[in-house]
């Protein structure tokens, strides 16, 4: 089976600080792979090289047979293809919660807008948030904006999904409502790359786990096995210090 | 204080001068600030494109002229522009002095304006362009319908005080002498003045100055106001959040 993502010798620097030195993996169709790792490890580097929002220095990215590493790719295209939600969510604060979903629809997939509201109220409902539609972002709890944001993204039908510490910026009893959607997701059968610190959910929902630790991968198997068993003792550490 | 008061609170000198500050000076100081206030916000998001952008070279005569036009006093600006271009033979207006008024007024204007739209998109959180670039925008499209439209909020109530200082720099054509009809407030104060040694007519001049600047401001606060809390006229308003949630708690 061909991937839905493979990396290839992923190298990112800034100027002489290098992020990333040489990481390789893939994503089976369907996987969920949480990306653990302290912080400055180099795993939010990465996720954004996924989509290139951070454009990697060297190595290739290949999402959905597409490389996106190619200089000729049309990125665009390539990225309506894969969905991203963020840390600080990053619902656009001049627009309405539905507005924020049909604006991608219909200026990147020229959907009209009476089909592109219906897509919305659709992916709204489904996550629980139709009341939300005419609401500004800024008067929603973070959690809701967490989840509208997931909606705006599903809402393009992406193949692959990143999550970027989603849940990192949000007060704890918010965050149980964001993983229930994203343990729904995983459960739909979305290929996931989740960059997390909820080790728990790392543990229900994923199925292979990745241990980042200065800009390599220091750990990489079933989610289960690693969690359990750790085999290197940066993770083994990393993972005694946040239980 | 008998003095104090005749000098600048003179009634008769004030009702004397008002017919030509409300019938020629208004006219043509107005005139000239929204003019000079269109051209310095055109060529100041023409300014600002370059200024934003990553490229040193691209940035760099766009900075160069910011600092410029930042840089020299008004009066010298003006004076270059409406003594120095006619004299050197450019006269784009003739003998009119209000066109080159219009145009130094502007340039300076200008490079206020391109500052201000520059500073007001950069406030703009980087997650923005993100947010749009991730959902497969281009970079233009982000801009026009994401960073754009949330750098315009930002940037209101520092435009609103540029229009102020435009305003009030319009009486710098008065430099430029002005003949009959195209007197704008201070030039027709100034000449009552000149004449009657009473500073009355400068008092009105100003008080038709502040009739403009003081709602000016009152005006942009309030629009401000709406477009950061208020309603919009969007396809779906705030009545239908209430009717949903309504609905919400029925189903419930």
């Amino acid at each position: 089976m061909t991937p839905a993502i493979s990396v290839r010798g992923l190298r990112k620097a800034y100027g002489r600080n290098e992020v990333l030195r040489g990481v390789s993996f893939d994503v089976a169709p369907s996987e969920v792979l949480c990306v653990l790792g302290p912080s400055g490890s180099g795993k939010s580097t990465l996720l954004k090289c996924l989509n290139l929002l951070e454009t990697p220095t060297s190595g290739s990215v290949v999402v959905g047979g597409v490389t996106l590493t190619d200089p000729k790719v049309d990125i665009d295209a390539a990225r309506a293809r894969i969905g991203m939600v963020f840390q600080h969510f990053n619902l656009f604060g001049h627009r309405t919660v539905l507005d924020n979903i049909t604006l991608a629809l219909r200026h990147v997939k020229r959907i009209d807008k009476a089909e592109a509201v219906e897509i919305a109220r659709t992916q709204l409902a489904r996550l629980g948030l139709g009341h939300l539609a005419g609401s500004r972002p800024a008067n929603l709890s973070g959690g809701q904006q967490q989840r509208v944001a997931i909606a705006r993204s599903l809402a393009m039908r992406p193949e692959v999904m990143l999550f970027d510490e989603v849940t990192s910026a949000l007060d704890p009893e918010l965050v149980k409502d964001v993983l229930a959607v994203m343990r729904e997701l995983a459960g739909s059968g979305m290929t996931m790359v989740v960059v997390t610190h909820e080790v728990g959910f790392a543990r229900e929902a994923a199925d292979r786990v990745i241990f980042m630790d200065q800009g390599v991968v220091a750990e990489d198997g079933r989610a289960k096995d690693v969690l359990d068993a750790p085999t290197s003792p940066r993770f083994r550490e990393f993972l005694s210090q946040v239980l | 204080m008998q003095d104090f008061f005749h000098t600048f609170f003179d009634w008769s000198e004030i009702a004397g001068v008002l017919p030509s500050l409300l019938r020629e000076g208004l006219r043509n100081t107005l005139l000239i600030a929204v003019l000079a206030i269109m051209f310095g916000l055109v060529v100041g998001v023409l300014l600002a494109v370059p200024l934003l952008s990553d490229n040193l070279l691209v940035r760099l005569p766009a900075r160069v002229y910011v600092d410029v036009f930042r840089g020299l006093p008004a009066i010298v600006t003006v004076s270059l522009v409406g003594l120095g271009l006619p004299a050197a033979g450019i006269r784009p207006f003739g003998r009119s002095p209000l066109g080159y008024a219009v145009v130094a007024v502007g340039l300076i204007s200008a490079a206020y304006c391109a500052e201000i739209f520059r500073a007001g998109i950069q406030a703009v959180p980087a997650g923005q362009m993100q947010a749009g670039r991730s959902l497969g925008m281009s970079h233009l499209t982000t801009m026009r319908l994401v960073i754009v439209p949330q750098g315009i909020r930002n940037v209101l109530p520092a435009l609103t005080g540029q229009f102020i200082v435009d305003i009030k720099e319009s009486s710098l054509v008065y430099l430029l002498g002005l003949g009959l009809g195209q007197r704008e407030l201070y030039f027709i104060a100034q000449e009552r003045q000149a004449t009657s040694y009473n500073a009355s007519a400068l008092v009105a001049a100003g008080l038709c100055y502040l009739s403009i600047t003081i709602p000016l401001t009152y005006l942009v606060n309030w629009m401000d106001r709406r477009m950061r809390h208020g309603p919009r006229a969007a396809d779906v308003g705030v009545v239908d959040v209430r009717r949903e949630s309504a609905l919400a708690e029925e189903q419930a």
